[in-house]
Order: C-alpha cells, then structure tokens, then sequence
C-alpha cells in the first residue's frame, strides 16, 4: 500500500516547500490541493476537479488518502475566516473517511460566519480561542511572555516551547510547541471542556487512527516539573494535542511564508507525530546522526569557570564515556572531526596532537588526554565514534582552500607527497585535454590530472622541492592532495587505523569549508565518500554545485548544536550567565529571553533555570530535528566548548536547576547528555518515522531520494 | 525465508522498506533539464547582494554549471519596487578555481516584472552559456523592501 497524503494550501505566496520536500525524503505520496478563498464557500481545487468544500464530492475524493493536512493557519486570533472551509471535514468521521491533520488551526471565537459555527460539531472538546477573552479561553504558556517577533516566525533562533508529556507512550520530550498564537506575540495553549472530553472519551468509536476505540482521547499535555524549583505548571485542563474521531487537533508544524526546504523549521516533530498517529506508513525512516567537531580539545583556564586543563580532559572524559555507551546502545555512530595539522603545523596549544605529546604539557595533561583519545580510538575501531580529519591549521585556520595561498605551509614526511619527494604544488602553466594534444608538445614533466569529469594534461608544473617548509597555492589537486595525505599521515600516527571514519569513509571539515572540486577529487581518491559543507566552500570563490552532489561525491549541509557563539564568545557559559558575553550562554545566542522573562530575575528567581533549560533543549532539538528530515545533513556541536558549564565533580548529572552548581556557581547543564537523552526521547516517539543511525545511513537515503 | 539480493557489489541486504530491490525503470528518457536552484531573496537596497543574500562579490551564486548551455531564470517578485539586475559569469580552471578576479556581465538592467508577477530570463540571452560559475545580483533603487522568489533551470 503506497502511503498518500493530501495536502490543502490556500496560497503558494506563503507555502513553505519544507511540506512537500519531508514527503519525499520519507517516500510518502503527496497531491497538493489548493482552497480557493477562506470561508465556508470556497471550493477546493484537487487535480480531479473543483469541489464544494462541504460537498460529498470532495469527501469521495479525500478517501484516496490515509491523511489530509491542512497547511494553513493564522497569527491573529481576531481573523474572521482561514481555515473555516474545514469545518464540514470534522464532521467526516466514518471509517473510510481519511484521518484530517490540523496543526496550530484557526478556530477563533471571532469566526462569525454562521456556516462555520452552525457545522462545527457541538461536542468538540477543546474550548474555542476568543480574542476577546483569551484568558478564559487558552493558557499562555512558556511563561507566557511575548516575544519581539510572531513565535511562529522561530528558524534556528527565538523558540518556544514546553516539555512535553505524551500520554499513550507515556515519554517526556522537550519540543518546540505552540498551538495557537495572536498578535500579541505570546505562545498559547489549548483548555479542555473536560465534561465533552469526558463524554468523548467513554464514547466507543471504530477507525484505525483510533487507537483507543474511544472518540476522543488527549494525546499530549504539558509534563508537570520534575522539580520543586520549577513553578512554571499548567492546570489540569491544559492540553498540547487531541483526537477527535479522526481529526487531529496538534500544534503548529511548519511555519506559514515563502521560502525553499531548508532545516529551519524547528517545528517540525508535531508533523512527523501527527503522520505517525494517522497511521500513514512512510517508504523510509529517516537517519538520526549527530556530529562533534574538535573531540579532544581544551580551553584556556578562563573565567567563568576556571578550570585546569585536566578538569576540563576529565569532563571529556566522562562524556565521551557516555557517547560511546550511548552509540553502542542506539547503534548509532558519533562522527567526530579530529583536529589534525597539529604534528606539523602548529597553531596553539590545545589541539589534539598537541595535548597528547607536547612537552608544553605536563605529564598529568598529557595522561588526561591519552584517556580522552583512547575512547575515541577504541570507538573507532568498534564503530560508535568514528573519527576523520579536520583541519584548522590550513587556509588561515579556516580549512580547505580558505586562503589563495598557505604562506610557511608545512607538509608531512614520508609517504607519497611528503618530504623530501619533489611533488607538483600547482596546476601546470599548461593544461590540454589529452585527445587534443599534438604529439611532441607537452613538457618533460606532463601529468595527466583528472578532476571529476574533466581530464587534462599538465605541465610545467611549480613544484616542492625537497624541502619541508614553502608556500603552497591552495586551489589545486595537487595541494589539496599534499594536505589531505598529510592529514591522514597524522591519523595514523595518532593510532586510528584511517582518517574517514571508517567504513562511513566520512569527514566533517574545518569550518565547514570543503575547498572546492579539487579538494573534492582528491578526497574521493583518498577513498572519502562525501564530507560536511557549507555552501560557501572555500576562498571566497566557490560555492558547493547544486545538488550537493558531485560526481558521486557528497556535500552534507551543516547544522550547528553549539550553545555559544564562535564569533563573540569562544565556549559557553552555560545556559545563561549574567556577566557572559554577547552570544556567550545558550540564552543569548538562541535568543531565547523573550521580554527578558530569564534575565530580568535570573538570581531571585530560581524557576528562570528550568525555563532556560527547556527553551535550551527544544530549540536545540528543532534544529537537529530539521536537518534530519529537511535537508539530510550534518548536525554538530564542539564538546569542550559546550561542556565547560558542566559541574566538573558531576559531570554526568541530568540538569536539577540550582541544585547542582558548576565552577561558576551557576546551575550545572552536560549538553551532551541532556541532548541526546532529549533526542532519543524523541525518536522513540516516533518509531515509523525515526531511527538511530549513522552518516552512511544519511548518504545512502540522500542517494535514494536525491534527484539527479 | 527472506529475499536477499546483493548491495554496493560487496554486500548481501534483505528486501525492506530501507533496502528496497534495485530496478531499472524501463523506456525512461534522460531530463535535458535541472533545477539548480530554488531562492526567496529579500529584495533591498542593499549593493552587490545576490539571489543568495551574500555581498561578497568573488562569491558565485551557482557553481560547476559548466555543463549548461543556458540557463533559466524564472521568478516571481512580490513587488513592483524598481530593482536593477546583474547576471555575472566566468569560467574556472579544471581546479575549480575562477581564471581570474571579476565578472563578464552578461546582462544589467532594470528587473522587468509587476507586483506579483511571473518573469523569466534566458541566460545569456542569445548563445549559449558554458560557463562554470555565475553571480546574479539584485538591488532595489526605489520604493520598499520585497521578496523575490527564483528557480533556475538549467538546460544541458
């Protein structure tokens, strides 16, 4: 049975293509149906005809499909009309009827029109928004403060949302949720008429998205605090998400405005939940992956915190403990980008290599690192934190071809194009595709040089010499080929069998430059199979192709988890600091002190610490959760950086607001842990639409669904 | 008894959803065209800013399009604001890397097209194209800021 889905937008001007493009990377059909207008009396245009929106027309139509979704919904509650054509689809309740998906719909007190009032069916438990009255009508939630922007408006920054308790799987996960919002800018949730639930609930009721047997049935409500310090609660009849017969009632999912499939849509778990509970079985599950770059590194012993180098080795060492435990379990894999260069190329004090055998060091350092390494090592080699090359000694310290040229570049030794070989550093003077070459013509050192579909011959070639040290022009094969060898030189010395992660053949790069086709060419010929990438990919002149997909070769989008700004800050402070710097603490880079509601009372009010952590941690999710089912790429954060707000003698702690304090006397939070604690939560909510897996996983899917 | 077959040349997989069988799709005919790019661009005053928002002027907007013979760009402006246009191009080296600083400006001028309308641009616009990297610029000389939804086709 091919699984098939419906969905209904008013306007393409503001239709996000994230709908359509999830769909696909999850092998479900899809028809897009248009509303002509907002009432009552608009027709639907589906590719069969135009139908009356209430008409038995369209209802024959709609069983073709397991679900109907409607796209649409508003920011104001004062509208009179968006959705109202939809009315009559919640009264379409029998078995061969498909189930109907609303998400963050209008459903307004204000809607006068009397079509849409007369059909809204009377036993519909979930008290109706009235502007007029939005305190009697809808809980504010997430402290209820307004934010400066519509919180539907949220990409990557600016989230809200709660934890949240679903009942029938009975987890707890921390999701961006808003299920109706209004001019105000406040986040709103719904209130229950608890006598029609109550009725609802004890009537039986047949259809397979009910799986309960019963006609109404609460899917998920906002968790109640897991701590006494935590006073942010919501009545007894506060709920997040309902089922109606068939009609899920969910908050928003995909934000309504024009724009391309692109992972910030940080809202986007309630779509998946919603498809999974109208039984629509997807072709694919998608892969869950996640990424760190820089496993061993250290900070200087700055304030806030203050900790010796070993204090902070010995954080890394307890949770990368944990992430190889936790891969092992979830079989997953961690990729982790190993910053190389540093055997040759130093560039400081607290890269991989350094800490590990610089004399710089001391001894106790140096075994603090060797602990932190041989996990990673070990999981290598096992399979849960695979490790690959990562750069940042090259190209200014921003990676592959970053700079025209690496002035004082210093290469490897050994092997085929280290030191003393006499090796080509540039592309040749000359350059003719070899059945255009008239014989006699090319020099006594021609090359053939093959890059992607291009083949020429090369010749007077600027070369290396003997030497060690030169200055190499980065935008070449032959440069690119002269790090890459030297990198993986570096890993093998450091005890790692390769340098792409194994089997994954896989690298995420410094600072997400992938260099270009040169780079690309030369990675495939060292046996990679794709790397991370941004879209500017290297020297200010390059631009990943198209279709992120070259040549075989993948160009996985980034998508950063830090909590910290790399820009202002350099680690975190944790999730909020009154005296961090701009971008310094999770707060301020997320920009989540919506009416300065953490702030303002951050050292009276010990509740501002669990509102920061749940803001934290859905916005977080969202991201990660956008990438996944969006874009298909490559979610990670620098551990050391994030892990310095942990309390170094409790490390592995779940987050208890000021009951446990770090070096800065502020509320201890392992991002880490609560990360992928809050992720998997997340997944096993979703078991038809979500897996634990790997970057393999994530290239052979972006393989099946890609276009050409 | 599940049905095996053999993946990657290497590797034995059972039939599922996630492995499905390898077929062929018979009677296909190759698409001469691809989508190179979708892009929402707020249209401001702002020089030198491409489709893609970036003001870095040696940065492409599209790359490794060598195989093109033209390109299509479709668009739909929610804004009738006066807006000026560039379509920049060059070539690179096997390497990738641009045979020199700057641009060849294929085309300038004023953005045709009405508040909520349909346009299209061939580039270029007689001849054919080939070139490895293009720019394509907007910049609003009048009027308020708009949103400037493209697609880019392009045409082998």
């Amino acid at each position: 049975m091919t699984p098939k889905v419906c969905l209904v937008v008013r306007e393409f001007g503001a239709f996000n293509r994230a709908w359509t493009q999830i769909l696909r990377n999850l092998g479900i059909d899809y028809t897009l149906c248009t509303a002509i207008g907002n009432t009552t009396g608009a027709n639907i245009q589906t590719p069969q005809g135009v139908f009356a929106a209430g008409s038995p027309d369209l209802r024959n139509y709609f069983r073709q499909f397991d679900a109907v979704i409607l796209c649409e919904h508003s920011s104001n509650l004062n509208d009179t009309s968006r959705i109202n054509y939809s009315v009559f689809w919640m009264s379409w309740n029998d078995l061969e009827d498909p189930a109907f998906l609303f998400f963050n719909p209008h459903f307004s007190a204000a809607i006068t029109e009397s079509a849409y009032n007369s059909n809204f069916p009377s036993d519909f438990p979930i008290v109706r928004p009235d502007p007029s009255d939005i305190a009697g009508a809808l809980y504010a939630a997430d402290g209820g403060s307004a934010a400066s922007f519509s919180p539907l408006a949220a990409t990557i920054t600016g989230g809200r949302g709660a934890c949240i308790l679903f009942l029938a799987e009975n987890i707890r996960a921390h999701v961006m949720t808003i299920c109706n919002t209004h001019t105000d800018n406040i986040p709103y949730y719904w209130r229950l008429d608890t006598a029609k639930h109550s009725t609802l609930a004890s009537t039986t009721y047949t259809h397979r998205v009910a799986r309960n047997g019963r006609a109404g049935e609460i899917l998920a409500v906002p968790a109640p605090p897991s701590s006494s310090e935590d006073t942010e609660t919501y009545p007894n009849d506060c709920v997040i998400a309902y089922r109606y017969r068939n009609c899920f009632w969910l908050p928003n999912a995909i934000s309504r405005r024009q724009d391309v499939a692109n992972p910030n849509n940080p809202f986007l778990f309630w779509l998946l939940y919603g498809l999974q509970l109208a039984v629509v079985r997807p072709r694919y599950k998608l892969p869950v992956q996640v990424e760190t770059d820089h496993p061993l590194a250290a900070l200087l012993p700055d304030a806030p915190f203050n900790h010796a180098i070993t204090t902070q080795l010995g954080i890394l060492e307890a949770s990368w403990d944990y992430m190889r435990d936790f891969a092992r379990h979830k079989n997953t894999a961690i990729v982790n980008g190993v910053t190389v260069g540093t055997k040759y190329r130093s560039i400081g004090s607290r890269f991989h290599w350094h800490l590990l055998y610089s004399t710089s060091r001391t001894q106790a350092e140096r075994d603090a690192a060797m602990r932190v390494h041989q996990i990673l090592v070990a999981g290598h080699r096992e399979g849960t934190t695979p490790c690959g090359v990562h750069d940042h000694t090259i190209g200014g310290g921003r990676g592959y071809w970053a700079a025209a040229t690496n002035t004082g570049f210093v290469r490897h030794n050994g092997l085929r194009y280290g030191a003393p070989n006499d090796v080509p550093i540039a592309r040749g003077r000359c350059c003719v595709a070899p059945h255009v070459l008239p014989a006699g013509v090319a020099g006594a050192d021609a090359q053939t040089v093959q890059v992607g579909d291009t083949e020429l011959v090369e010749w007077d070639i600027p070369t290396s010499g003997t030497g060690t040290t030169f200055d190499l022009p980065m935008g070449s094969i032959h440069a690119a080929r002269i790090i890459i060898e030297s990198e993986i030189e570096e890993m093998l010395a450091l005890g790692f069998p390769d340098g792409y992660c194994a089997g994954h053949k896989y690298t995420n790069t410094a600072s997400n430059n992938s260099g270009g086709e040169c780079y690309w060419q030369a990675l495939k010929e060292f046996g990679f199979r794709g790397v991370r990438s941004g879209t500017a990919c290297g020297a200010g002149t390059k631009r990943v192709t198209p279709n992120r997909y070259w040549n075989g070769f993948h160009l996985v989008e980034e998508m950063p988890l830090d909590i910290y700004s790399a820009v202002t800050a350099g680690y975190s402070w944790g999730l909020y600091h009154p005296s961090a710097p701009s971008g310094g603490d999770a707060v301020r880079f997320l920009n989540l002190d919506h009416s300065s509601d953490i702030s303002s009372g951050w050292t009276t009010n010990p509740a501002l610490a669990w509102r920061a952590y749940r803001r934290v941690l859905c916005m977080a999710t969202g991201r990660w959760l956008g990438t996944t089912a969006v874009t298909l790429g490559g979610a990670y954060f620098h551990p050391i950086e994030c892990l310095v707000p942990a309390a170094p003698n409790r490390v592995m702690e779940r987050f208890d607001g000021w009951g446990i304090l770090n070096a800065a006397n502020q509320p201890h939070y392992n991002h880490v842990v609560e990360l992928l604690e809050n992720m998997d939560a997340v997944v096993r909510l979703l078991p038809e639409y979500l897996y634990w897996g790997t970057i393999t996983d994530v290239m052979d899917h972006r393989e099946r669904v890609m276009g050409g | 008894m599940p049905v095996r077959f053999l993946k990657n040349a290497s590797e034995l997989a059972d039939v599922s959803w996630e492995t499905p069988l390898p077929v062929q799709v018979t009677n296909a005919k190759p698409v001469p065209a691809d989508t190179l790019l979708v892009a929402t661009t707020f249209v401001t005053t702002d020089a030198n800013r491409d489709l893609l928002g970036s003001a870095a002027t040696e940065l492409p907007t599209l790359d490794g399009c060598m195989q093109y013979r033209k390109l299509v760009w479709f668009y739909f402006r929610a804004g009738a604001d006066s807006t000026n246009y560039r379509v920049l191009a060059r070539a690179t080296d096997h390497n990738g890397a641009p045979l020199g600083a700057g641009w060849q400006e294929l085309a300038t001028g004023t953005l045709p097209g009405n508040a909520n309308s349909w346009n299209r641009i061939e580039i270029p616009s007689t001849g054919d194209g080939y070139y490895d990297q293009y720019r394509i610029e907007v910049q609003r000389t009048a009027g308020s800021n708009y949103l400037l939804t493209s697609k880019i086709v392009g045409v082998r």
